[in-house]
């Protein structure tokens, strides 16, 4: 709990266990974006890394705050044709056109404009056989330090004591300035209502207890919700005792509370197929573009850790990241969502 | 500033209606909202280096049935395309900081209608410190030839007070406080 007494719900995304089946990005989706405007927002993303990313060339667009003095920076207003998506697709003509083997379904996009969310999936980077990506979810990372708040004229964003990031919709005129000051560009602007969105950390889940569409439908046991402060459990283990949860971009500024488990990497292969035990397939520049210098770290700790089980000993930070009790992912938010008794 | 005095049922809701020929239409200097006087630190930095409100002029003429004021504004349009953004227009009606759009101790009424998303009746308490403030206010605009001429119209008392006007190029990427406003008020008698 800090001085003034507000606590911080954070993310841990573990990225060895993510397989990018985008069951976060659905379970958020039909949770809280199917209302006018919103078919091409996707709170939860998932892309594949490296990548251009949701939207396209997001880390190019600048925002966030300088490190020396801390003032924000200009950013780039995504526009609508940089997230992509929500296009409308064939569906009669596949299905019902008598066009068997021959139509297949495709976006009603000029080829052009194509691209959503993931539409680079698997695409990756490297060169057979040392080819190389993996998968990255990106949520609101409702920030210690949100620049999107400072930026909007209205007075529309707020931070909770919970420490989560929201929006009175009621407020925001759609000025969008919050959109250019994020550095994450993790904010969408709903067209037809002319208001700025973005995820609310399933506020009202968390109102009652439940853990977060993303971290509760995630089937690869991959993310972690909970207080940063709260010691002793996984989020708090993670990030502030072992360090192997990092922010992504820190270097933004803006102190984000979404976390990542860095990937592992298989090793290099050589020309005559023999291994290279040395060198780590996913660069580890790359690496540190994203999670800064402090990935070495991390993965050492990580790759230590692991050394540790193979040789018959015990590793704490294994058996959290293993997540063998399920409801250790959810931290405090453990209700099930079925047992909610609606009163409105 | 004259309010041209119309029978009830005269259009002039359509910036093109005949009835608008026949009101005095009164040329109006703009100038941008400082750059200073923008809200938030974002706003101040990111636009530190790039010009806004630089519509320099628009014509105004302003007439009432008795029942409803209209202003009619008239500005250059520069013919970019708009993508994000989209060109608007505002009555400034009250008495206050007209050259930062209200302030918090004198909050302006800003009748605004924006290409695209129709009219709002809003409150201004400085630069894009706006707030809805209800039903009651119509807006119609078209462009062509080079200008953009928009009616706004809502209740006729307004017609007794100052009337001032902002303009927001959208092709530059203009919203909020950053706009061109005019220099001074009118009083509309």
């Amino acid at each position: 709990m800090t001085a003034n007494g507000t606590r911080q719900i954070a993310w841990v995304f573990d990225l060895n266990k993510c397989i990018g089946c985008q069951t976060c990005s659905v379970a958020c989706k039909v949770l809280w974006t199917r209302d006018e405007g919103e078919k091409h927002e996707w709170w939860c993303s998932v892309n594949t890394q490296p990548g251009l990313g949701t939207p396209k060339n997001w880390e190019q667009m600048g925002g966030g705050v300088e490190a020396t003095t801390g003032k924000p920076k200009a950013g780039h207003q995504p526009a609508r044709g940089e997230f992509g998506g929500g296009f409308d697709f064939n569906y009669y003509e596949v299905f019902y056109g008598g066009t068997a083997g021959k139509a297949h379904l495709e976006p009603q996009a000029p080829r052009e404009d194509r691209w959503a969310m993931n539409w680079d999936e698997d695409q990756g980077a490297g060169e057979w056989p040392n080819s190389y990506f993996f998968y990255l979810p990106r949520i609101c990372n409702h920030c210690t330090n949100p620049v999107c708040m400072e930026a909007c004229p209205t007075g529309a964003l707020s931070k909770r004591d919970d420490g989560l990031v929201l929006r009175d919709e009621d407020v925001c005129m759609g000025d969008r300035f919050c959109m250019e000051a994020c550095p994450y560009k993790k904010i969408y602007f709903n067209y037809e209502r002319h208001v700025g969105q973005h995820c609310i950390g399933c506020f009202p889940r968390i109102e009652a207890g439940v853990a977060p569409a993303c971290v509760r439908q995630c089937p690869g046991r991959a993310v972690f919700v909970g207080y940063l402060d709260e010691e002793g459990t996984p989020v708090h283990d993670l990030v502030k005792k072992w360090k192997i949860a990092l922010p992504l971009h820190a270097e933004a500024g803006t102190g984000p509370n979404v976390f990542y488990v860095p990937p592992l990497s298989p090793h290099r292969l050589n020309d005559d197929m023999s291994i290279d035990y040395e060198t780590p397939r996913i660069p580890r520049e790359y690496l540190e573009s994203l999670f800064g210098p402090e990935v070495n770290g991390a993965l050492a700790t990580l790759s230590g850790e692991m050394q540790k089980v193979r040789e018959g000993g015990s590793s704490d930070v294994c058996k959290t990241l293993i997540a063998y009790k399920w409801k250790e992912l959810l931290g405090p938010f453990t209700v099930d969502p079925a047992d909610i008794v609606q009163t409105v | 500033m004259k309010v041209a005095k119309v029978n009830a049922g005269t259009d002039l809701a359509d910036p093109a209606a005949p009835a608008w020929s026949s009101v005095a239409a009164e040329a109006v200097a703009l100038a941008p909202v400082a750059l200073a006087a923008q809200p938030t630190e974002y706003i101040r930095v990111a636009w530190a280096n790039r010009p806004y409100g630089k519509t320099a002029e628009a014509k105004v003429a302003a007439a009432s049935d008795g029942s409803k004021l209209y202003v009619r504004v008239e500005w250059a349009d520069d013919a970019k395309p708009n993508t994000e953004f989209q060109d608007a227009v505002g009555a400034v009606l009250g008495d206050g900081s007209l050259a930062t759009l209200g302030d918090a101790n004198s909050p302006l009424t800003l009748w605004y209608w924006e290409n695209g998303r129709g009219a709002l009746n809003l409150t201004a308490k400085g630069p894009g410190i706006f707030s809805k403030a209800g039903a009651g206010v119509t807006g119609t605009g078209a462009n062509g030839n080079g200008k953009w001429a928009a009616v706004l119209s809502g209740p006729a008392s307004a017609a007794k007070g100052k009337l001032g006007v902002a303009v927001w190029n959208g092709s530059n990427e203009e919203r909020a406080g950053l706009a061109a406003v005019s220099r001074a008020w009118l009083a509309l008698e």
